[in-house]
């Protein structure tokens, strides 16, 4: 704040201007030169500014996924000395040849379609109650609470789900406790196991925009329902859930998007009846060099398929939300 | 709304709040645990893992590799992300619907796809695995998010300030460092701290871009593959600790922040 009240109180004058290190700089005469040529014309000016951020953006951001896509068209890659590199389909085709292959890709689909839906339904009673019940004041804390476990990393976190689902983790333990059962009941290495441990990955991911959405809702709108005689149930079908769509859509698909990413979390929680289509790419770049063509068609599919696929649930969501505002 | 549904709905806050702590919490405690055999009950206690973490060089090393991969990268998605979102912010021009979307390209792409997409794309430029490969993978990575934040503080920015400058006789470049810049602090400092910990946390863009040395993800998850001992839990806890107290501390310092600066 000092700073611009400094400069708000000093007087343009060039004597003024002259005793501060800014002052100094701007009448210094090499600087004076290049910011005549920078600023000639309001468009040398932008092109300066936009230069650097449109050559990363296309080199740093685009360029992987082009090369990607590149390397999957080509028969070997990196290319051995002395070979020529051939455009070829068969990469792709290698896809559907094998079972191998497309079940875990579709495995991989079912999972995070299901894992995102059980996400949402565990995670919007948490934000309705934040958002709707609970002081300004204390939102701010509680919310914090939730924020916590979830800056410690995935590696960490998957590791903790290990300890608690284990063979001799604390779930067993607490179920042998209350004589509900007489041997650990296996849930490691499952689906299940591989779950829990993703959704308790991205449960903040959904509970955010969540979170957002209902802060943004005007308490007005449900007591007006509420007048017009609406019941809980209704007042949160026809008023709170439509208003709340567009949270819902952003975090479904970040959700839906962060779980079909994971790798590390399916290694160690899944088992060989839960390959995830993440371990099917990794293969190909833990052996030789000339596998690599294979993963990056595989990776491409991956890609495509994902946002296509949040690409239509986008839009469903957007029409959902027009036909009721009609 | 009536009591019952608030009683309810508390009641899922709370055992919410259990499924996000309890793991952690069971996690840090088996740390203590004085056996070599992870699981419950814990009969005898120890703090001999801890020690043994604080004495085990490699595990030291690993954690000042991550840390310095962690502020490297940070230092790199700070400057190209504040100069996208000014960029981005600014005047109108063509394009710039489609700058945005490639600007949050990295943030979408799903983490094995991105990994190995920078690993093919690392062998182009002809960066080695190791720590300037990794250095540069989370450096693209976290670039939208500093973006985002960015553009979030800079469009509650009063023009009005910025125009004061100029008719002072201010050229851009000064107008952008003693009004822009201390204006966008707070949200650079927050996303600063979100970057440190996105990379200091990252598995799969180290695991598959990384050398002979791991990062402490990296390694975590190596000792992981060969077999649970408490000494992964007494790593683990170091990380934690470190990460959840960075992210406390962050929070609360923006928070101080935020309300310094629009007071």
């Amino acid at each position: 704040m000092s700073l611009k009240a400094g400069a708000a109180n000093s007087p343009g004058t060039h004597e003024a201007s002259r005793r501060t290190f800014w002052g100094r700089l701007i009448n210094w005469t090499p600087y004076r030169l290049l910011m005549g040529i920078v600023t000639a014309s309001p468009r040398r000016q932008f092109l300066i500014l936009a230069a650097f951020p449109v050559l990363w953006l296309l080199t740093q951001h685009l360029g992987p996924m082009l090369q990607m896509l590149r390397v999957s068209l080509t028969d070997a890659y990196p290319v051995a000395p002395g070979v020529e590199q051939h455009f070829t389909f068969d990469n792709y085709a290698r896809f559907f040849g094998d079972r191998i292959f497309w079940q875990p890709f579709f495995r991989t689909l079912i999972f995070a379609s299901v894992l995102t839906f059980c996400t949402l339904i565990l995670t919007y009673p948490v934000a309705y109650f934040l958002a709707c019940h609970v002081s300004r004041k204390n939102q701010m804390l509680m919310l914090l609470l939730l924020l916590i476990p979830f800056w410690v990393g995935e590696i960490v976190r998957t590791y903790a789900i290990m300890i608690l689902l284990g063979n001799t983790g604390a779930v067993n333990l607490v179920l042998k406790w209350f004589g509900l059962i007489d041997r650990p009941i296996p849930f490691m290495y499952t689906s299940f196991s591989m779950g829990i441990g993703i959704v308790y990955l991205t449960a903040l991911y959904m509970l955010l925009p969540l979170y957002s959405a209902l802060e943004k809702l005007p308490k007005s709108y449900n007591e007006a329902a509420a007048d017009l005689g609406a019941g809980a149930w209704t007042r949160f079908r026809r008023v709170t859930m439509p208003l709340t769509l567009e949270g819902v859509s952003s975090g479904c698909i970040l959700v839906f998007l962060i779980s079909t990413g994971f790798y590390a979390t399916p290694v160690l929680l899944g088992g060989p009846s839960t390959t995830v289509f993440a371990e099917t790419i990794a293969g190909f770049f833990h052996v030789a060099g000339d596998e690599w063509p294979t993963g990056a068609a595989f990776a491409t599919i991956m890609f495509v398929t994902a946002m296509l696929l949040t690409g239509i649930f986008q839009r469903l969501m957007y029409a959902m939300r027009k036909g009721d505002t009609k | 709304m009536n009591r019952g549904n608030r009683v309810f709905l508390s009641c899922v806050y709370w055992s919410f709040v259990l499924y996000v702590f309890v793991p952690l919490f069971l996690m840090i405690l088996m740390g203590f645990k004085d056996s070599k055999f992870i699981g419950f009950p814990i009969r005898s206690w120890t703090l001999d893992w801890y020690t043994g973490v604080f004495a085990d060089a490699e595990v030291l090393s690993t954690l000042g590799y991550s840390i310095t991969i962690a502020v490297l990268s940070t230092l790199i998605s700070i400057l190209v992300g504040t100069w996208i979102a000014v960029l981005l912010e600014g005047r109108r021009f063509l394009g710039r619907a489609a700058m945005f979307g490639l600007t949050i390209l990295p943030a979408l792409v799903p983490g094995i796809i991105s990994a190995i997409a920078f690993r093919i794309y690392a062998r182009l430029l002809g960066i080695e695995p190791g720590m300037g490969a990794i250095i540069w993978a989370h450096a693209v990575h976290n670039v939208p998010f500093v973006g985002l934040v960015v553009m979030a503080r800079l469009s509650t920015l009063p023009k009005s300030q910025i125009e004061a400058a100029r008719d002072l006789g201010a050229d851009p470049i000064v107008a952008f460092v003693r009004i822009t810049l201390p204006y966008l602090i707070p949200a650079i400092l927050g996303a600063s701290i979100f970057c440190l910990l996105l990379s200091f946390d990252d598995f799969v863009r180290s695991f598959f871009l990384g050398g002979y040395d791991p990062t402490l993800p990296v390694l975590i998850f190596a000792k992981l593959r060969s077999g649970m001992s408490p000494e992964i839990n007494a790593i683990a806890t170091v990380a934690l600790v470190l990460t959840a107290a960075i992210g406390i501390w962050a929070e609360r310092f923006t928070r101080r922040m935020n309300k310094d600066v629009n007071s």
